[in-house]
């Protein structure tokens, strides 16, 4: 009789002590999903918000650049496909594009001295300076919260579970390869 | 006993695993390199350029701001960045140190390199809306940048410092003579209060345990086991704070009947048993306080990395 009831007892207890780690694993992944999704809305936010500082920004130039249509074309070009942009590596894609257009207009506002004293200009070039070191600071936490989910979906033993529940890996956001330095505007 | 033995082991099992899964982060190489955290913490002038009189003004005013609304302003002075950028710097910093208030993120950092002649004001995610980027950079040009050119370091911050002042004030609209009652966290009370609760009602079983007839007792030994196991894998799951709880409860628990299983005089008992329980309240106080000094009334804020960088 005592036996019985040990053997019971012990036998509940390892399938309990099954249930908890299953569903603990479990609970962690679908955490950790949650996390890269609420980091990837948070690099959402900040390009779009780079995107909207745009418009504001062409207007300021094109009344003191006559010459550099071409540059100012192409900071909008990288601002509408930024904007179109669905998958991240689009994203990605285009703001590295719309980067390099932006530091092609820095370089030529150096013979415009006029443009550079202006009021608007120097304001929108901070909140434009700000918003590059947000994105800068939200793709890190984004590519932490991937680093940590796809570890976990790669490790054992949740890997098992991750294969059984379909849960893939997740891509990071990368820098563009040749990763171009920003020329310091001093004011 | 050979039993309980069992249940003990069980009991182990349990925990081994979800120790081994919890995550340990990492601490980021960037926080070795920060000026220690002084006592006066609104100022930490390690570069050595402020006069004790503006440190003394800075000090008084910031922390009569922070018992207004939590705003917490702080200027920080480095001699070097050590390589990193003034951006990476500040923002790291700032989240390190928790400026401002937990919920309305109000904190401000000035944070001046003098070896690479960088100002930055990092700005909490409170603050922005008063506080856009554009504007602090402007601030800096007016208020700050003019004295840095000249090497001015104490008249630009302490001149800069009063503009950022008075425009959270102004905007905030900040009643500077008001003090916020001082409220303790929230949750370090609530975990005080149950970690008490845990070990006195482990206490309480432990005593009733102890003092009824063998075959009893073993009957309350087990009930209590099997419901302390199924709390255990309900609060695994579900709260990381229920585990510490329940382990504390267990241990005081199984002192308390490991005590009165020694018959010892009653005297002695009861002297060992309660020295036992004010140990255990002093060190969860001791957590609970973690690393806010008494200069503090708030802390807890985050910047997402606003604010603006000038080079001079």
């Amino acid at each position: 009789m005592k036996k019985g009831l040990i053997t019971v007892g012990v036998i509940a207890a390892i399938i309990l002590l099954g249930v908890m780690m299953v569903g603990g694993s479990y609970n962690s992944l679908v955490e950790l999903e949650q996390n890269v999704e609420k980091e990837y809305s948070n690099v959402s936010v900040m390009l779009e918000r780079r995107a909207d500082l745009i418009p504001n920004l062409v207007s300021t130039v094109k009344g003191y650049m006559e010459h550099e249509q071409e540059i100012i074309n192409s900071i909008t070009d990288a601002r509408d496909n930024l904007l179109n942009a669905k998958t991240l590596e689009e994203k990605g894609q285009a703001n590295n594009e719309l980067t390099s257009a932006l530091n092609a207009l820095m370089v030529v506002v150096e013979n415009y001295p006029d443009l550079k004293a202006n009021e608007n200009f120097i304001q929108l070039s901070d909140e434009l300076a700000g918003t590059e070191n947000r994105i800068a600071n939200v793709r890190r936490d984004y590519n932490d919260a991937v680093e940590a989910y796809n570890s976990k979906v790669k490790k054992f033993p949740t890997n098992i579970l991750a294969g059984m529940f379909g849960f893939e890996e997740k891509e990071y956001f990368e820098v563009a390869p040749e990763k171009t330095e920003v020329p310091e505007v001093e004011f | 006993m050979k039993k309980y033995i069992g249940y003990l082991i069980i009991a182990l099992l349990l925990v081994v695993p979800s120790s081994v899964l919890a995550l340990n982060p990492i601490a980021d190489p960037l926080i070795s390199f920060f000026p220690p955290e002084t006592m006066k913490f609104y100022v930490n002038d390690t570069a050595n350029v402020l006069s004790t009189d503006t440190e003394d003004y800075i000090i008084n005013k910031s922390a009569d701001l922070s018992k207004v609304d939590g705003t917490e302003i702080v200027v920080v002075t480095v001699p070097n960045l050590n390589g990193y950028s003034i951006e990476e710097y500040a923002n790291t910093l700032f989240n390190y140190w928790e400026i401002g208030d937990s919920d309305k993120n109000n904190g401000l950092l000035l944070l001046l390199a003098i070896e690479e002649r960088e100002f930055r004001v990092e700005v909490g995610d409170g603050l922005g809306g008063i506080l856009p980027d554009g504007k602090t950079g402007r601030f800096q040009d007016e208020y700050i940048v003019p004295y840095f050119k000249n090497n001015e370091w104490d008249k630009g911050i302490k001149n800069g410092y009063d503009a950022f002042y008075s425009e959270i004030v102004k905007m905030n609209n900040l009643d500077l003579e008001y003090t916020n009652p001082i409220e303790q966290e929230n949750l370090d009370e609530l975990y005080s209060i149950l970690i008490i609760f845990a070990g006195a009602l482990g206490f309480v079983l432990g005593v009733i345990a102890g003092v009824s007839k063998k075959n009893i007792r073993s009957k309350i030994v087990k009930i209590y086991f099997i419901a302390w196991i199924l709390l255990f894998i309900v609060s695994t799951i579900f709260f990381s704070i229920g585990i510490t709880l329940l382990f504390f409860n267990l241990l005081v628990f199984g002192f308390i009947l490991f005590l009165m299983s020694l018959k010892n005089s009653s005297s002695r008992r009861y002297s060992s048993s309660s020295s036992r329980r004010s140990s255990s309240r002093s060190s969860s106080s001791r957590s609970s306080s973690s690393r806010s000094s008494s200069f503090r009334s708030s802390g807890g804020g985050r910047s997402s990395g606003g604010g603006s960088t000038r080079r001079f």
